[in-house]
């Protein structure tokens, strides 16, 4: 049973998250919270730290002050049990998916479901098949190796790893970047039936503004080392910011100049 | 009154009075509890028709939907889920079982790839090696010619890349094969030395080291340590450079990555092995010499008169010459592995590993070539 006080409480919190490399401070104070069921963007300019601050969220690089915490569990001060059981509750998507090179695909997907539970090898292999099917991949990418498919297609196969384990929580790498932008609307839509059909709560790094203009529930903006906006995609695209204006006024600023020329 | 035919179990209730039989799904079915869940459902058997009630159910996530539609397709006496009546499912749960539902018809499980007989993978590595000689014979001939062009064209030598690279493969191997060769050589005038007491013949011993870690010892094992650091090393470098697109960088830019990658590598070990053949002649000679002195009783002096004796300088040349030829096939087995690397991070592994053992093994199938070759040339 969920309760709900379980219901309402941040699947992510992120507090006071401040990293330092040598001298350049990367954060400074960087806190918000993501609620669960909800599509979160993340955006910020190249050089912000999004990337860094996604792997201090998933306890691969510890910031130097602040506090994390994933369902409930403070990832910088938890045991190693406690890590493990949080590991499982949620999946990661790197950037070019970081799947194994030396295994199939479908081996890929297997390697949490081999790992973390104790399913017949043909209840395994009917859930990768499904896992497959869930990000869109055809039948065909199953016995195929990481370098013999594009770039597309990796990224989905990382996502059916990612989502293998059925997660609560879901962080996404810059998911569409180099993807064209038919495969890029397709990717968005999976993401979003991931969190439509299945629940999952997905918080995801990007830079790509057709995302955020489409599917996603809430941005928050990163900014010289501060979230600079959190809120609803309007909400955020009226903030008083230079940046933030300028960032959002791209799109009408191409056709604008398109209009000039012809 | 209830007939379960299966074990009571906290996930499910079976009711089966005839012709009405309900399936009651209780509690939460996620990924955690599917191994005792799908245990549970083990043989579970539904007349057609039967009803399935999810009213109880307080969550269902789509890899336990899995597990319960293929439990009820294999449930003997029905072949389709829709011949079951699905009820109190909340909207959730609906969903879930209905986008799984759809997924099932077109998720076909992975078909594993064909076991292959031992005779045929006997087949098979044999073709892979000859090819592997003709590839290596290839890049030979088109190393040798691109040294041509040098001679032809000297200013193409890339002195800052052959710099480098003679500072990576021989200076700074010179302490290991120091320490080596040193070692070399005590254990072998040990070895003689055991024999020779017999005899009285300690003096001898000196011969012995002599002729024997010049002529044969000290290029082996050299040999065999620079294929072990240097090989690998261009290999590995080769490869990664291959991953990251560096190489077809160079080429892209209209320059030729045998200039600039394989020749100074190539020129700079074949300077390189013979000066650390020499050191390791030395350093041999010099670890025998600290160790007749206590077993044998040759002094140093008498160690040094006895080897400008018995030492030709036609046997310290012989070692020197092998030394390039070792080289040669070093690196070239070295810069081609590292140049036609699959692009994956394991075929790098893979191809430096195999670097490092086929470099070993073609110097000792040169040296042994030489043996052969002095012996008919009488030198």
């Amino acid at each position: 049973m969920v309760s709900a006080v379980a219901a309402a409480a941040p699947v992510v919190d992120v507090r006071d998250i401040v990293t330092r490399f040598g001298a350049t401070t990367v954060h400074d104070g960087v806190s918000f919270s993501v609620g669960r069921g909800t599509l979160v963007g993340l955006i910020g300019t190249s050089g912000t730290g999004k990337s860094v601050l996604l792997r201090e969220m998933i306890g691969l690089h510890r910031p130097t002050a602040g506090r994390v915490t994933l369902l409930g569990t403070d990832i910088w001060q938890a045991q190693a049990a406690e890590l493990d059981a949080v590991r499982r509750r949620f999946g990661m998507m790197f950037q070019d998916g970081a799947l194994f090179s030396s295994l199939t695909v479908a081996q890929n997907v297997a390697v949490p479901l081999r790992e973390h539970t104790r399913l017949a090898p043909a209840t395994v292999d009917a859930l990768v098949a499904l896992r497959l099917a869930q990000a869109g991949l055809p039948a065909e990418a199953a016995a195929r190796r990481p370098s013999e498919l594009s770039g597309g297609m990796r990224k989905r196969a990382a996502v059916a790893r990612a989502i293998a384990l059925e997660p609560e929580l879901l962080f996404l790498d810059e998911p569409t970047s180099g993807l064209d932008p038919i495969t890029a609307r397709g990717f968005d839509r999976l993401v979003r039936s991931l969190v439509d059909d299945l629940g999952i709560t997905v918080l995801m790094a990007t830079h790509d503004l057709d995302t955020l203009l489409t599917v996603v529930d809430r941005v928050i903006v990163l900014a010289r080392g501060r979230v600079l906006a959190d809120g609803g995609v309007s909400e955020v695209m009226a903030v008083d910011d230079e940046w933030v204006q300028r960032y959002f006024s791209v799109r009408t600023m191409t056709q604008g100049d398109a209009g000039h020329g012809s | 009154m209830e007939m379960s035919e299966t074990a009571a179990s906290p996930w499910f209730s079976v009711d089966l009075p005839p012709g009405r039989a309900v399936l009651g799904l209780m509690g939460a079915w996620r990924v955690a509890q599917l191994a005792e869940i799908e245990a549970a459902l083990t043989g579970l058997v539904l007349p057609a028709g039967a009803t399935i009630d999810g009213s109880a159910l307080s969550q269902i996530d789509s890899a336990a939907a899995l597990v319960l539609l293929r439990a009820l397709q294999h449930s003997a006496m029905a072949t389709d889920a829709e011949e079951f009546v699905w009820t109190g499912f909340s909207e959730i749960n609906a969903r879930v079982l209905d986008q799984v539902r759809r997924h099932l018809a077109s998720a076909t499980p992975p078909v594993a790839p064909p076991r292959r007989s031992a005779l045929a993978d006997v087949g098979r590595q044999t073709a892979v090696l000859s090819g592997l000689l003709h590839g290596h014979l290839n890049f030979l001939g088109a190393t040798v010619a691109a040294c041509g062009g040098l001679l032809v064209r000297p200013r193409q030598l890339r002195t800052r890349e052959l710099t480098v690279q003679l500072q990576q493969t021989g200076l700074n191997a010179i302490p290991v094969v120091s320490l080596v060769t040193l070692l070399i050589g005590v254990v072998i005038t040990y070895l003689l030395g055991l024999q020779a007491e017999r005899y009285g013949a300690n003096i001898f011993v000196v011969d012995g080291v002599g002729i024997g870690a010049t002529r044969e010892f000290a290029p082996v094992i050299v040999a065999i340590i620079v294929a072990g650091r240097s090989g690998a090393a261009f290999t590995a470098q080769l490869g990664s450079m291959r991953l990251t697109e560096e190489i077809d960088a160079i080429r892209t830019l209209g320059l030729s990555a045998m200039q600039v990658l394989v020749l100074p590598r190539v020129l700079a070990l074949m300077l390189a092995l013979p000066l650390l053949v020499f050191v390791g002649d030395v350093m041999s000679l010099l670890g025998a010499m600290l160790i007749a002195g206590p077993m044998l009783g040759v002094t140093p002096a008498a160690f040094l008169a006895r080897l400008r004796e018995a030492l030709d300088i036609s046997h310290v040349l012989v070692g020197l010459v092998k030394a390039p030829v070792f080289a040669l096939a070093i690196a070239v087995i070295g810069t081609r592995m590292g140049m036609t690397v699959g692009r994956d991070t394991g075929a790098v592994g893979a191809a430096t590993t195999s670097t490092v053992v086929q470099s070993i093994v073609a110097v000792i199938l040169l040296d042994a070539g030489f043996a052969v070759l002095m012996q008919a040339l009488e030198w």
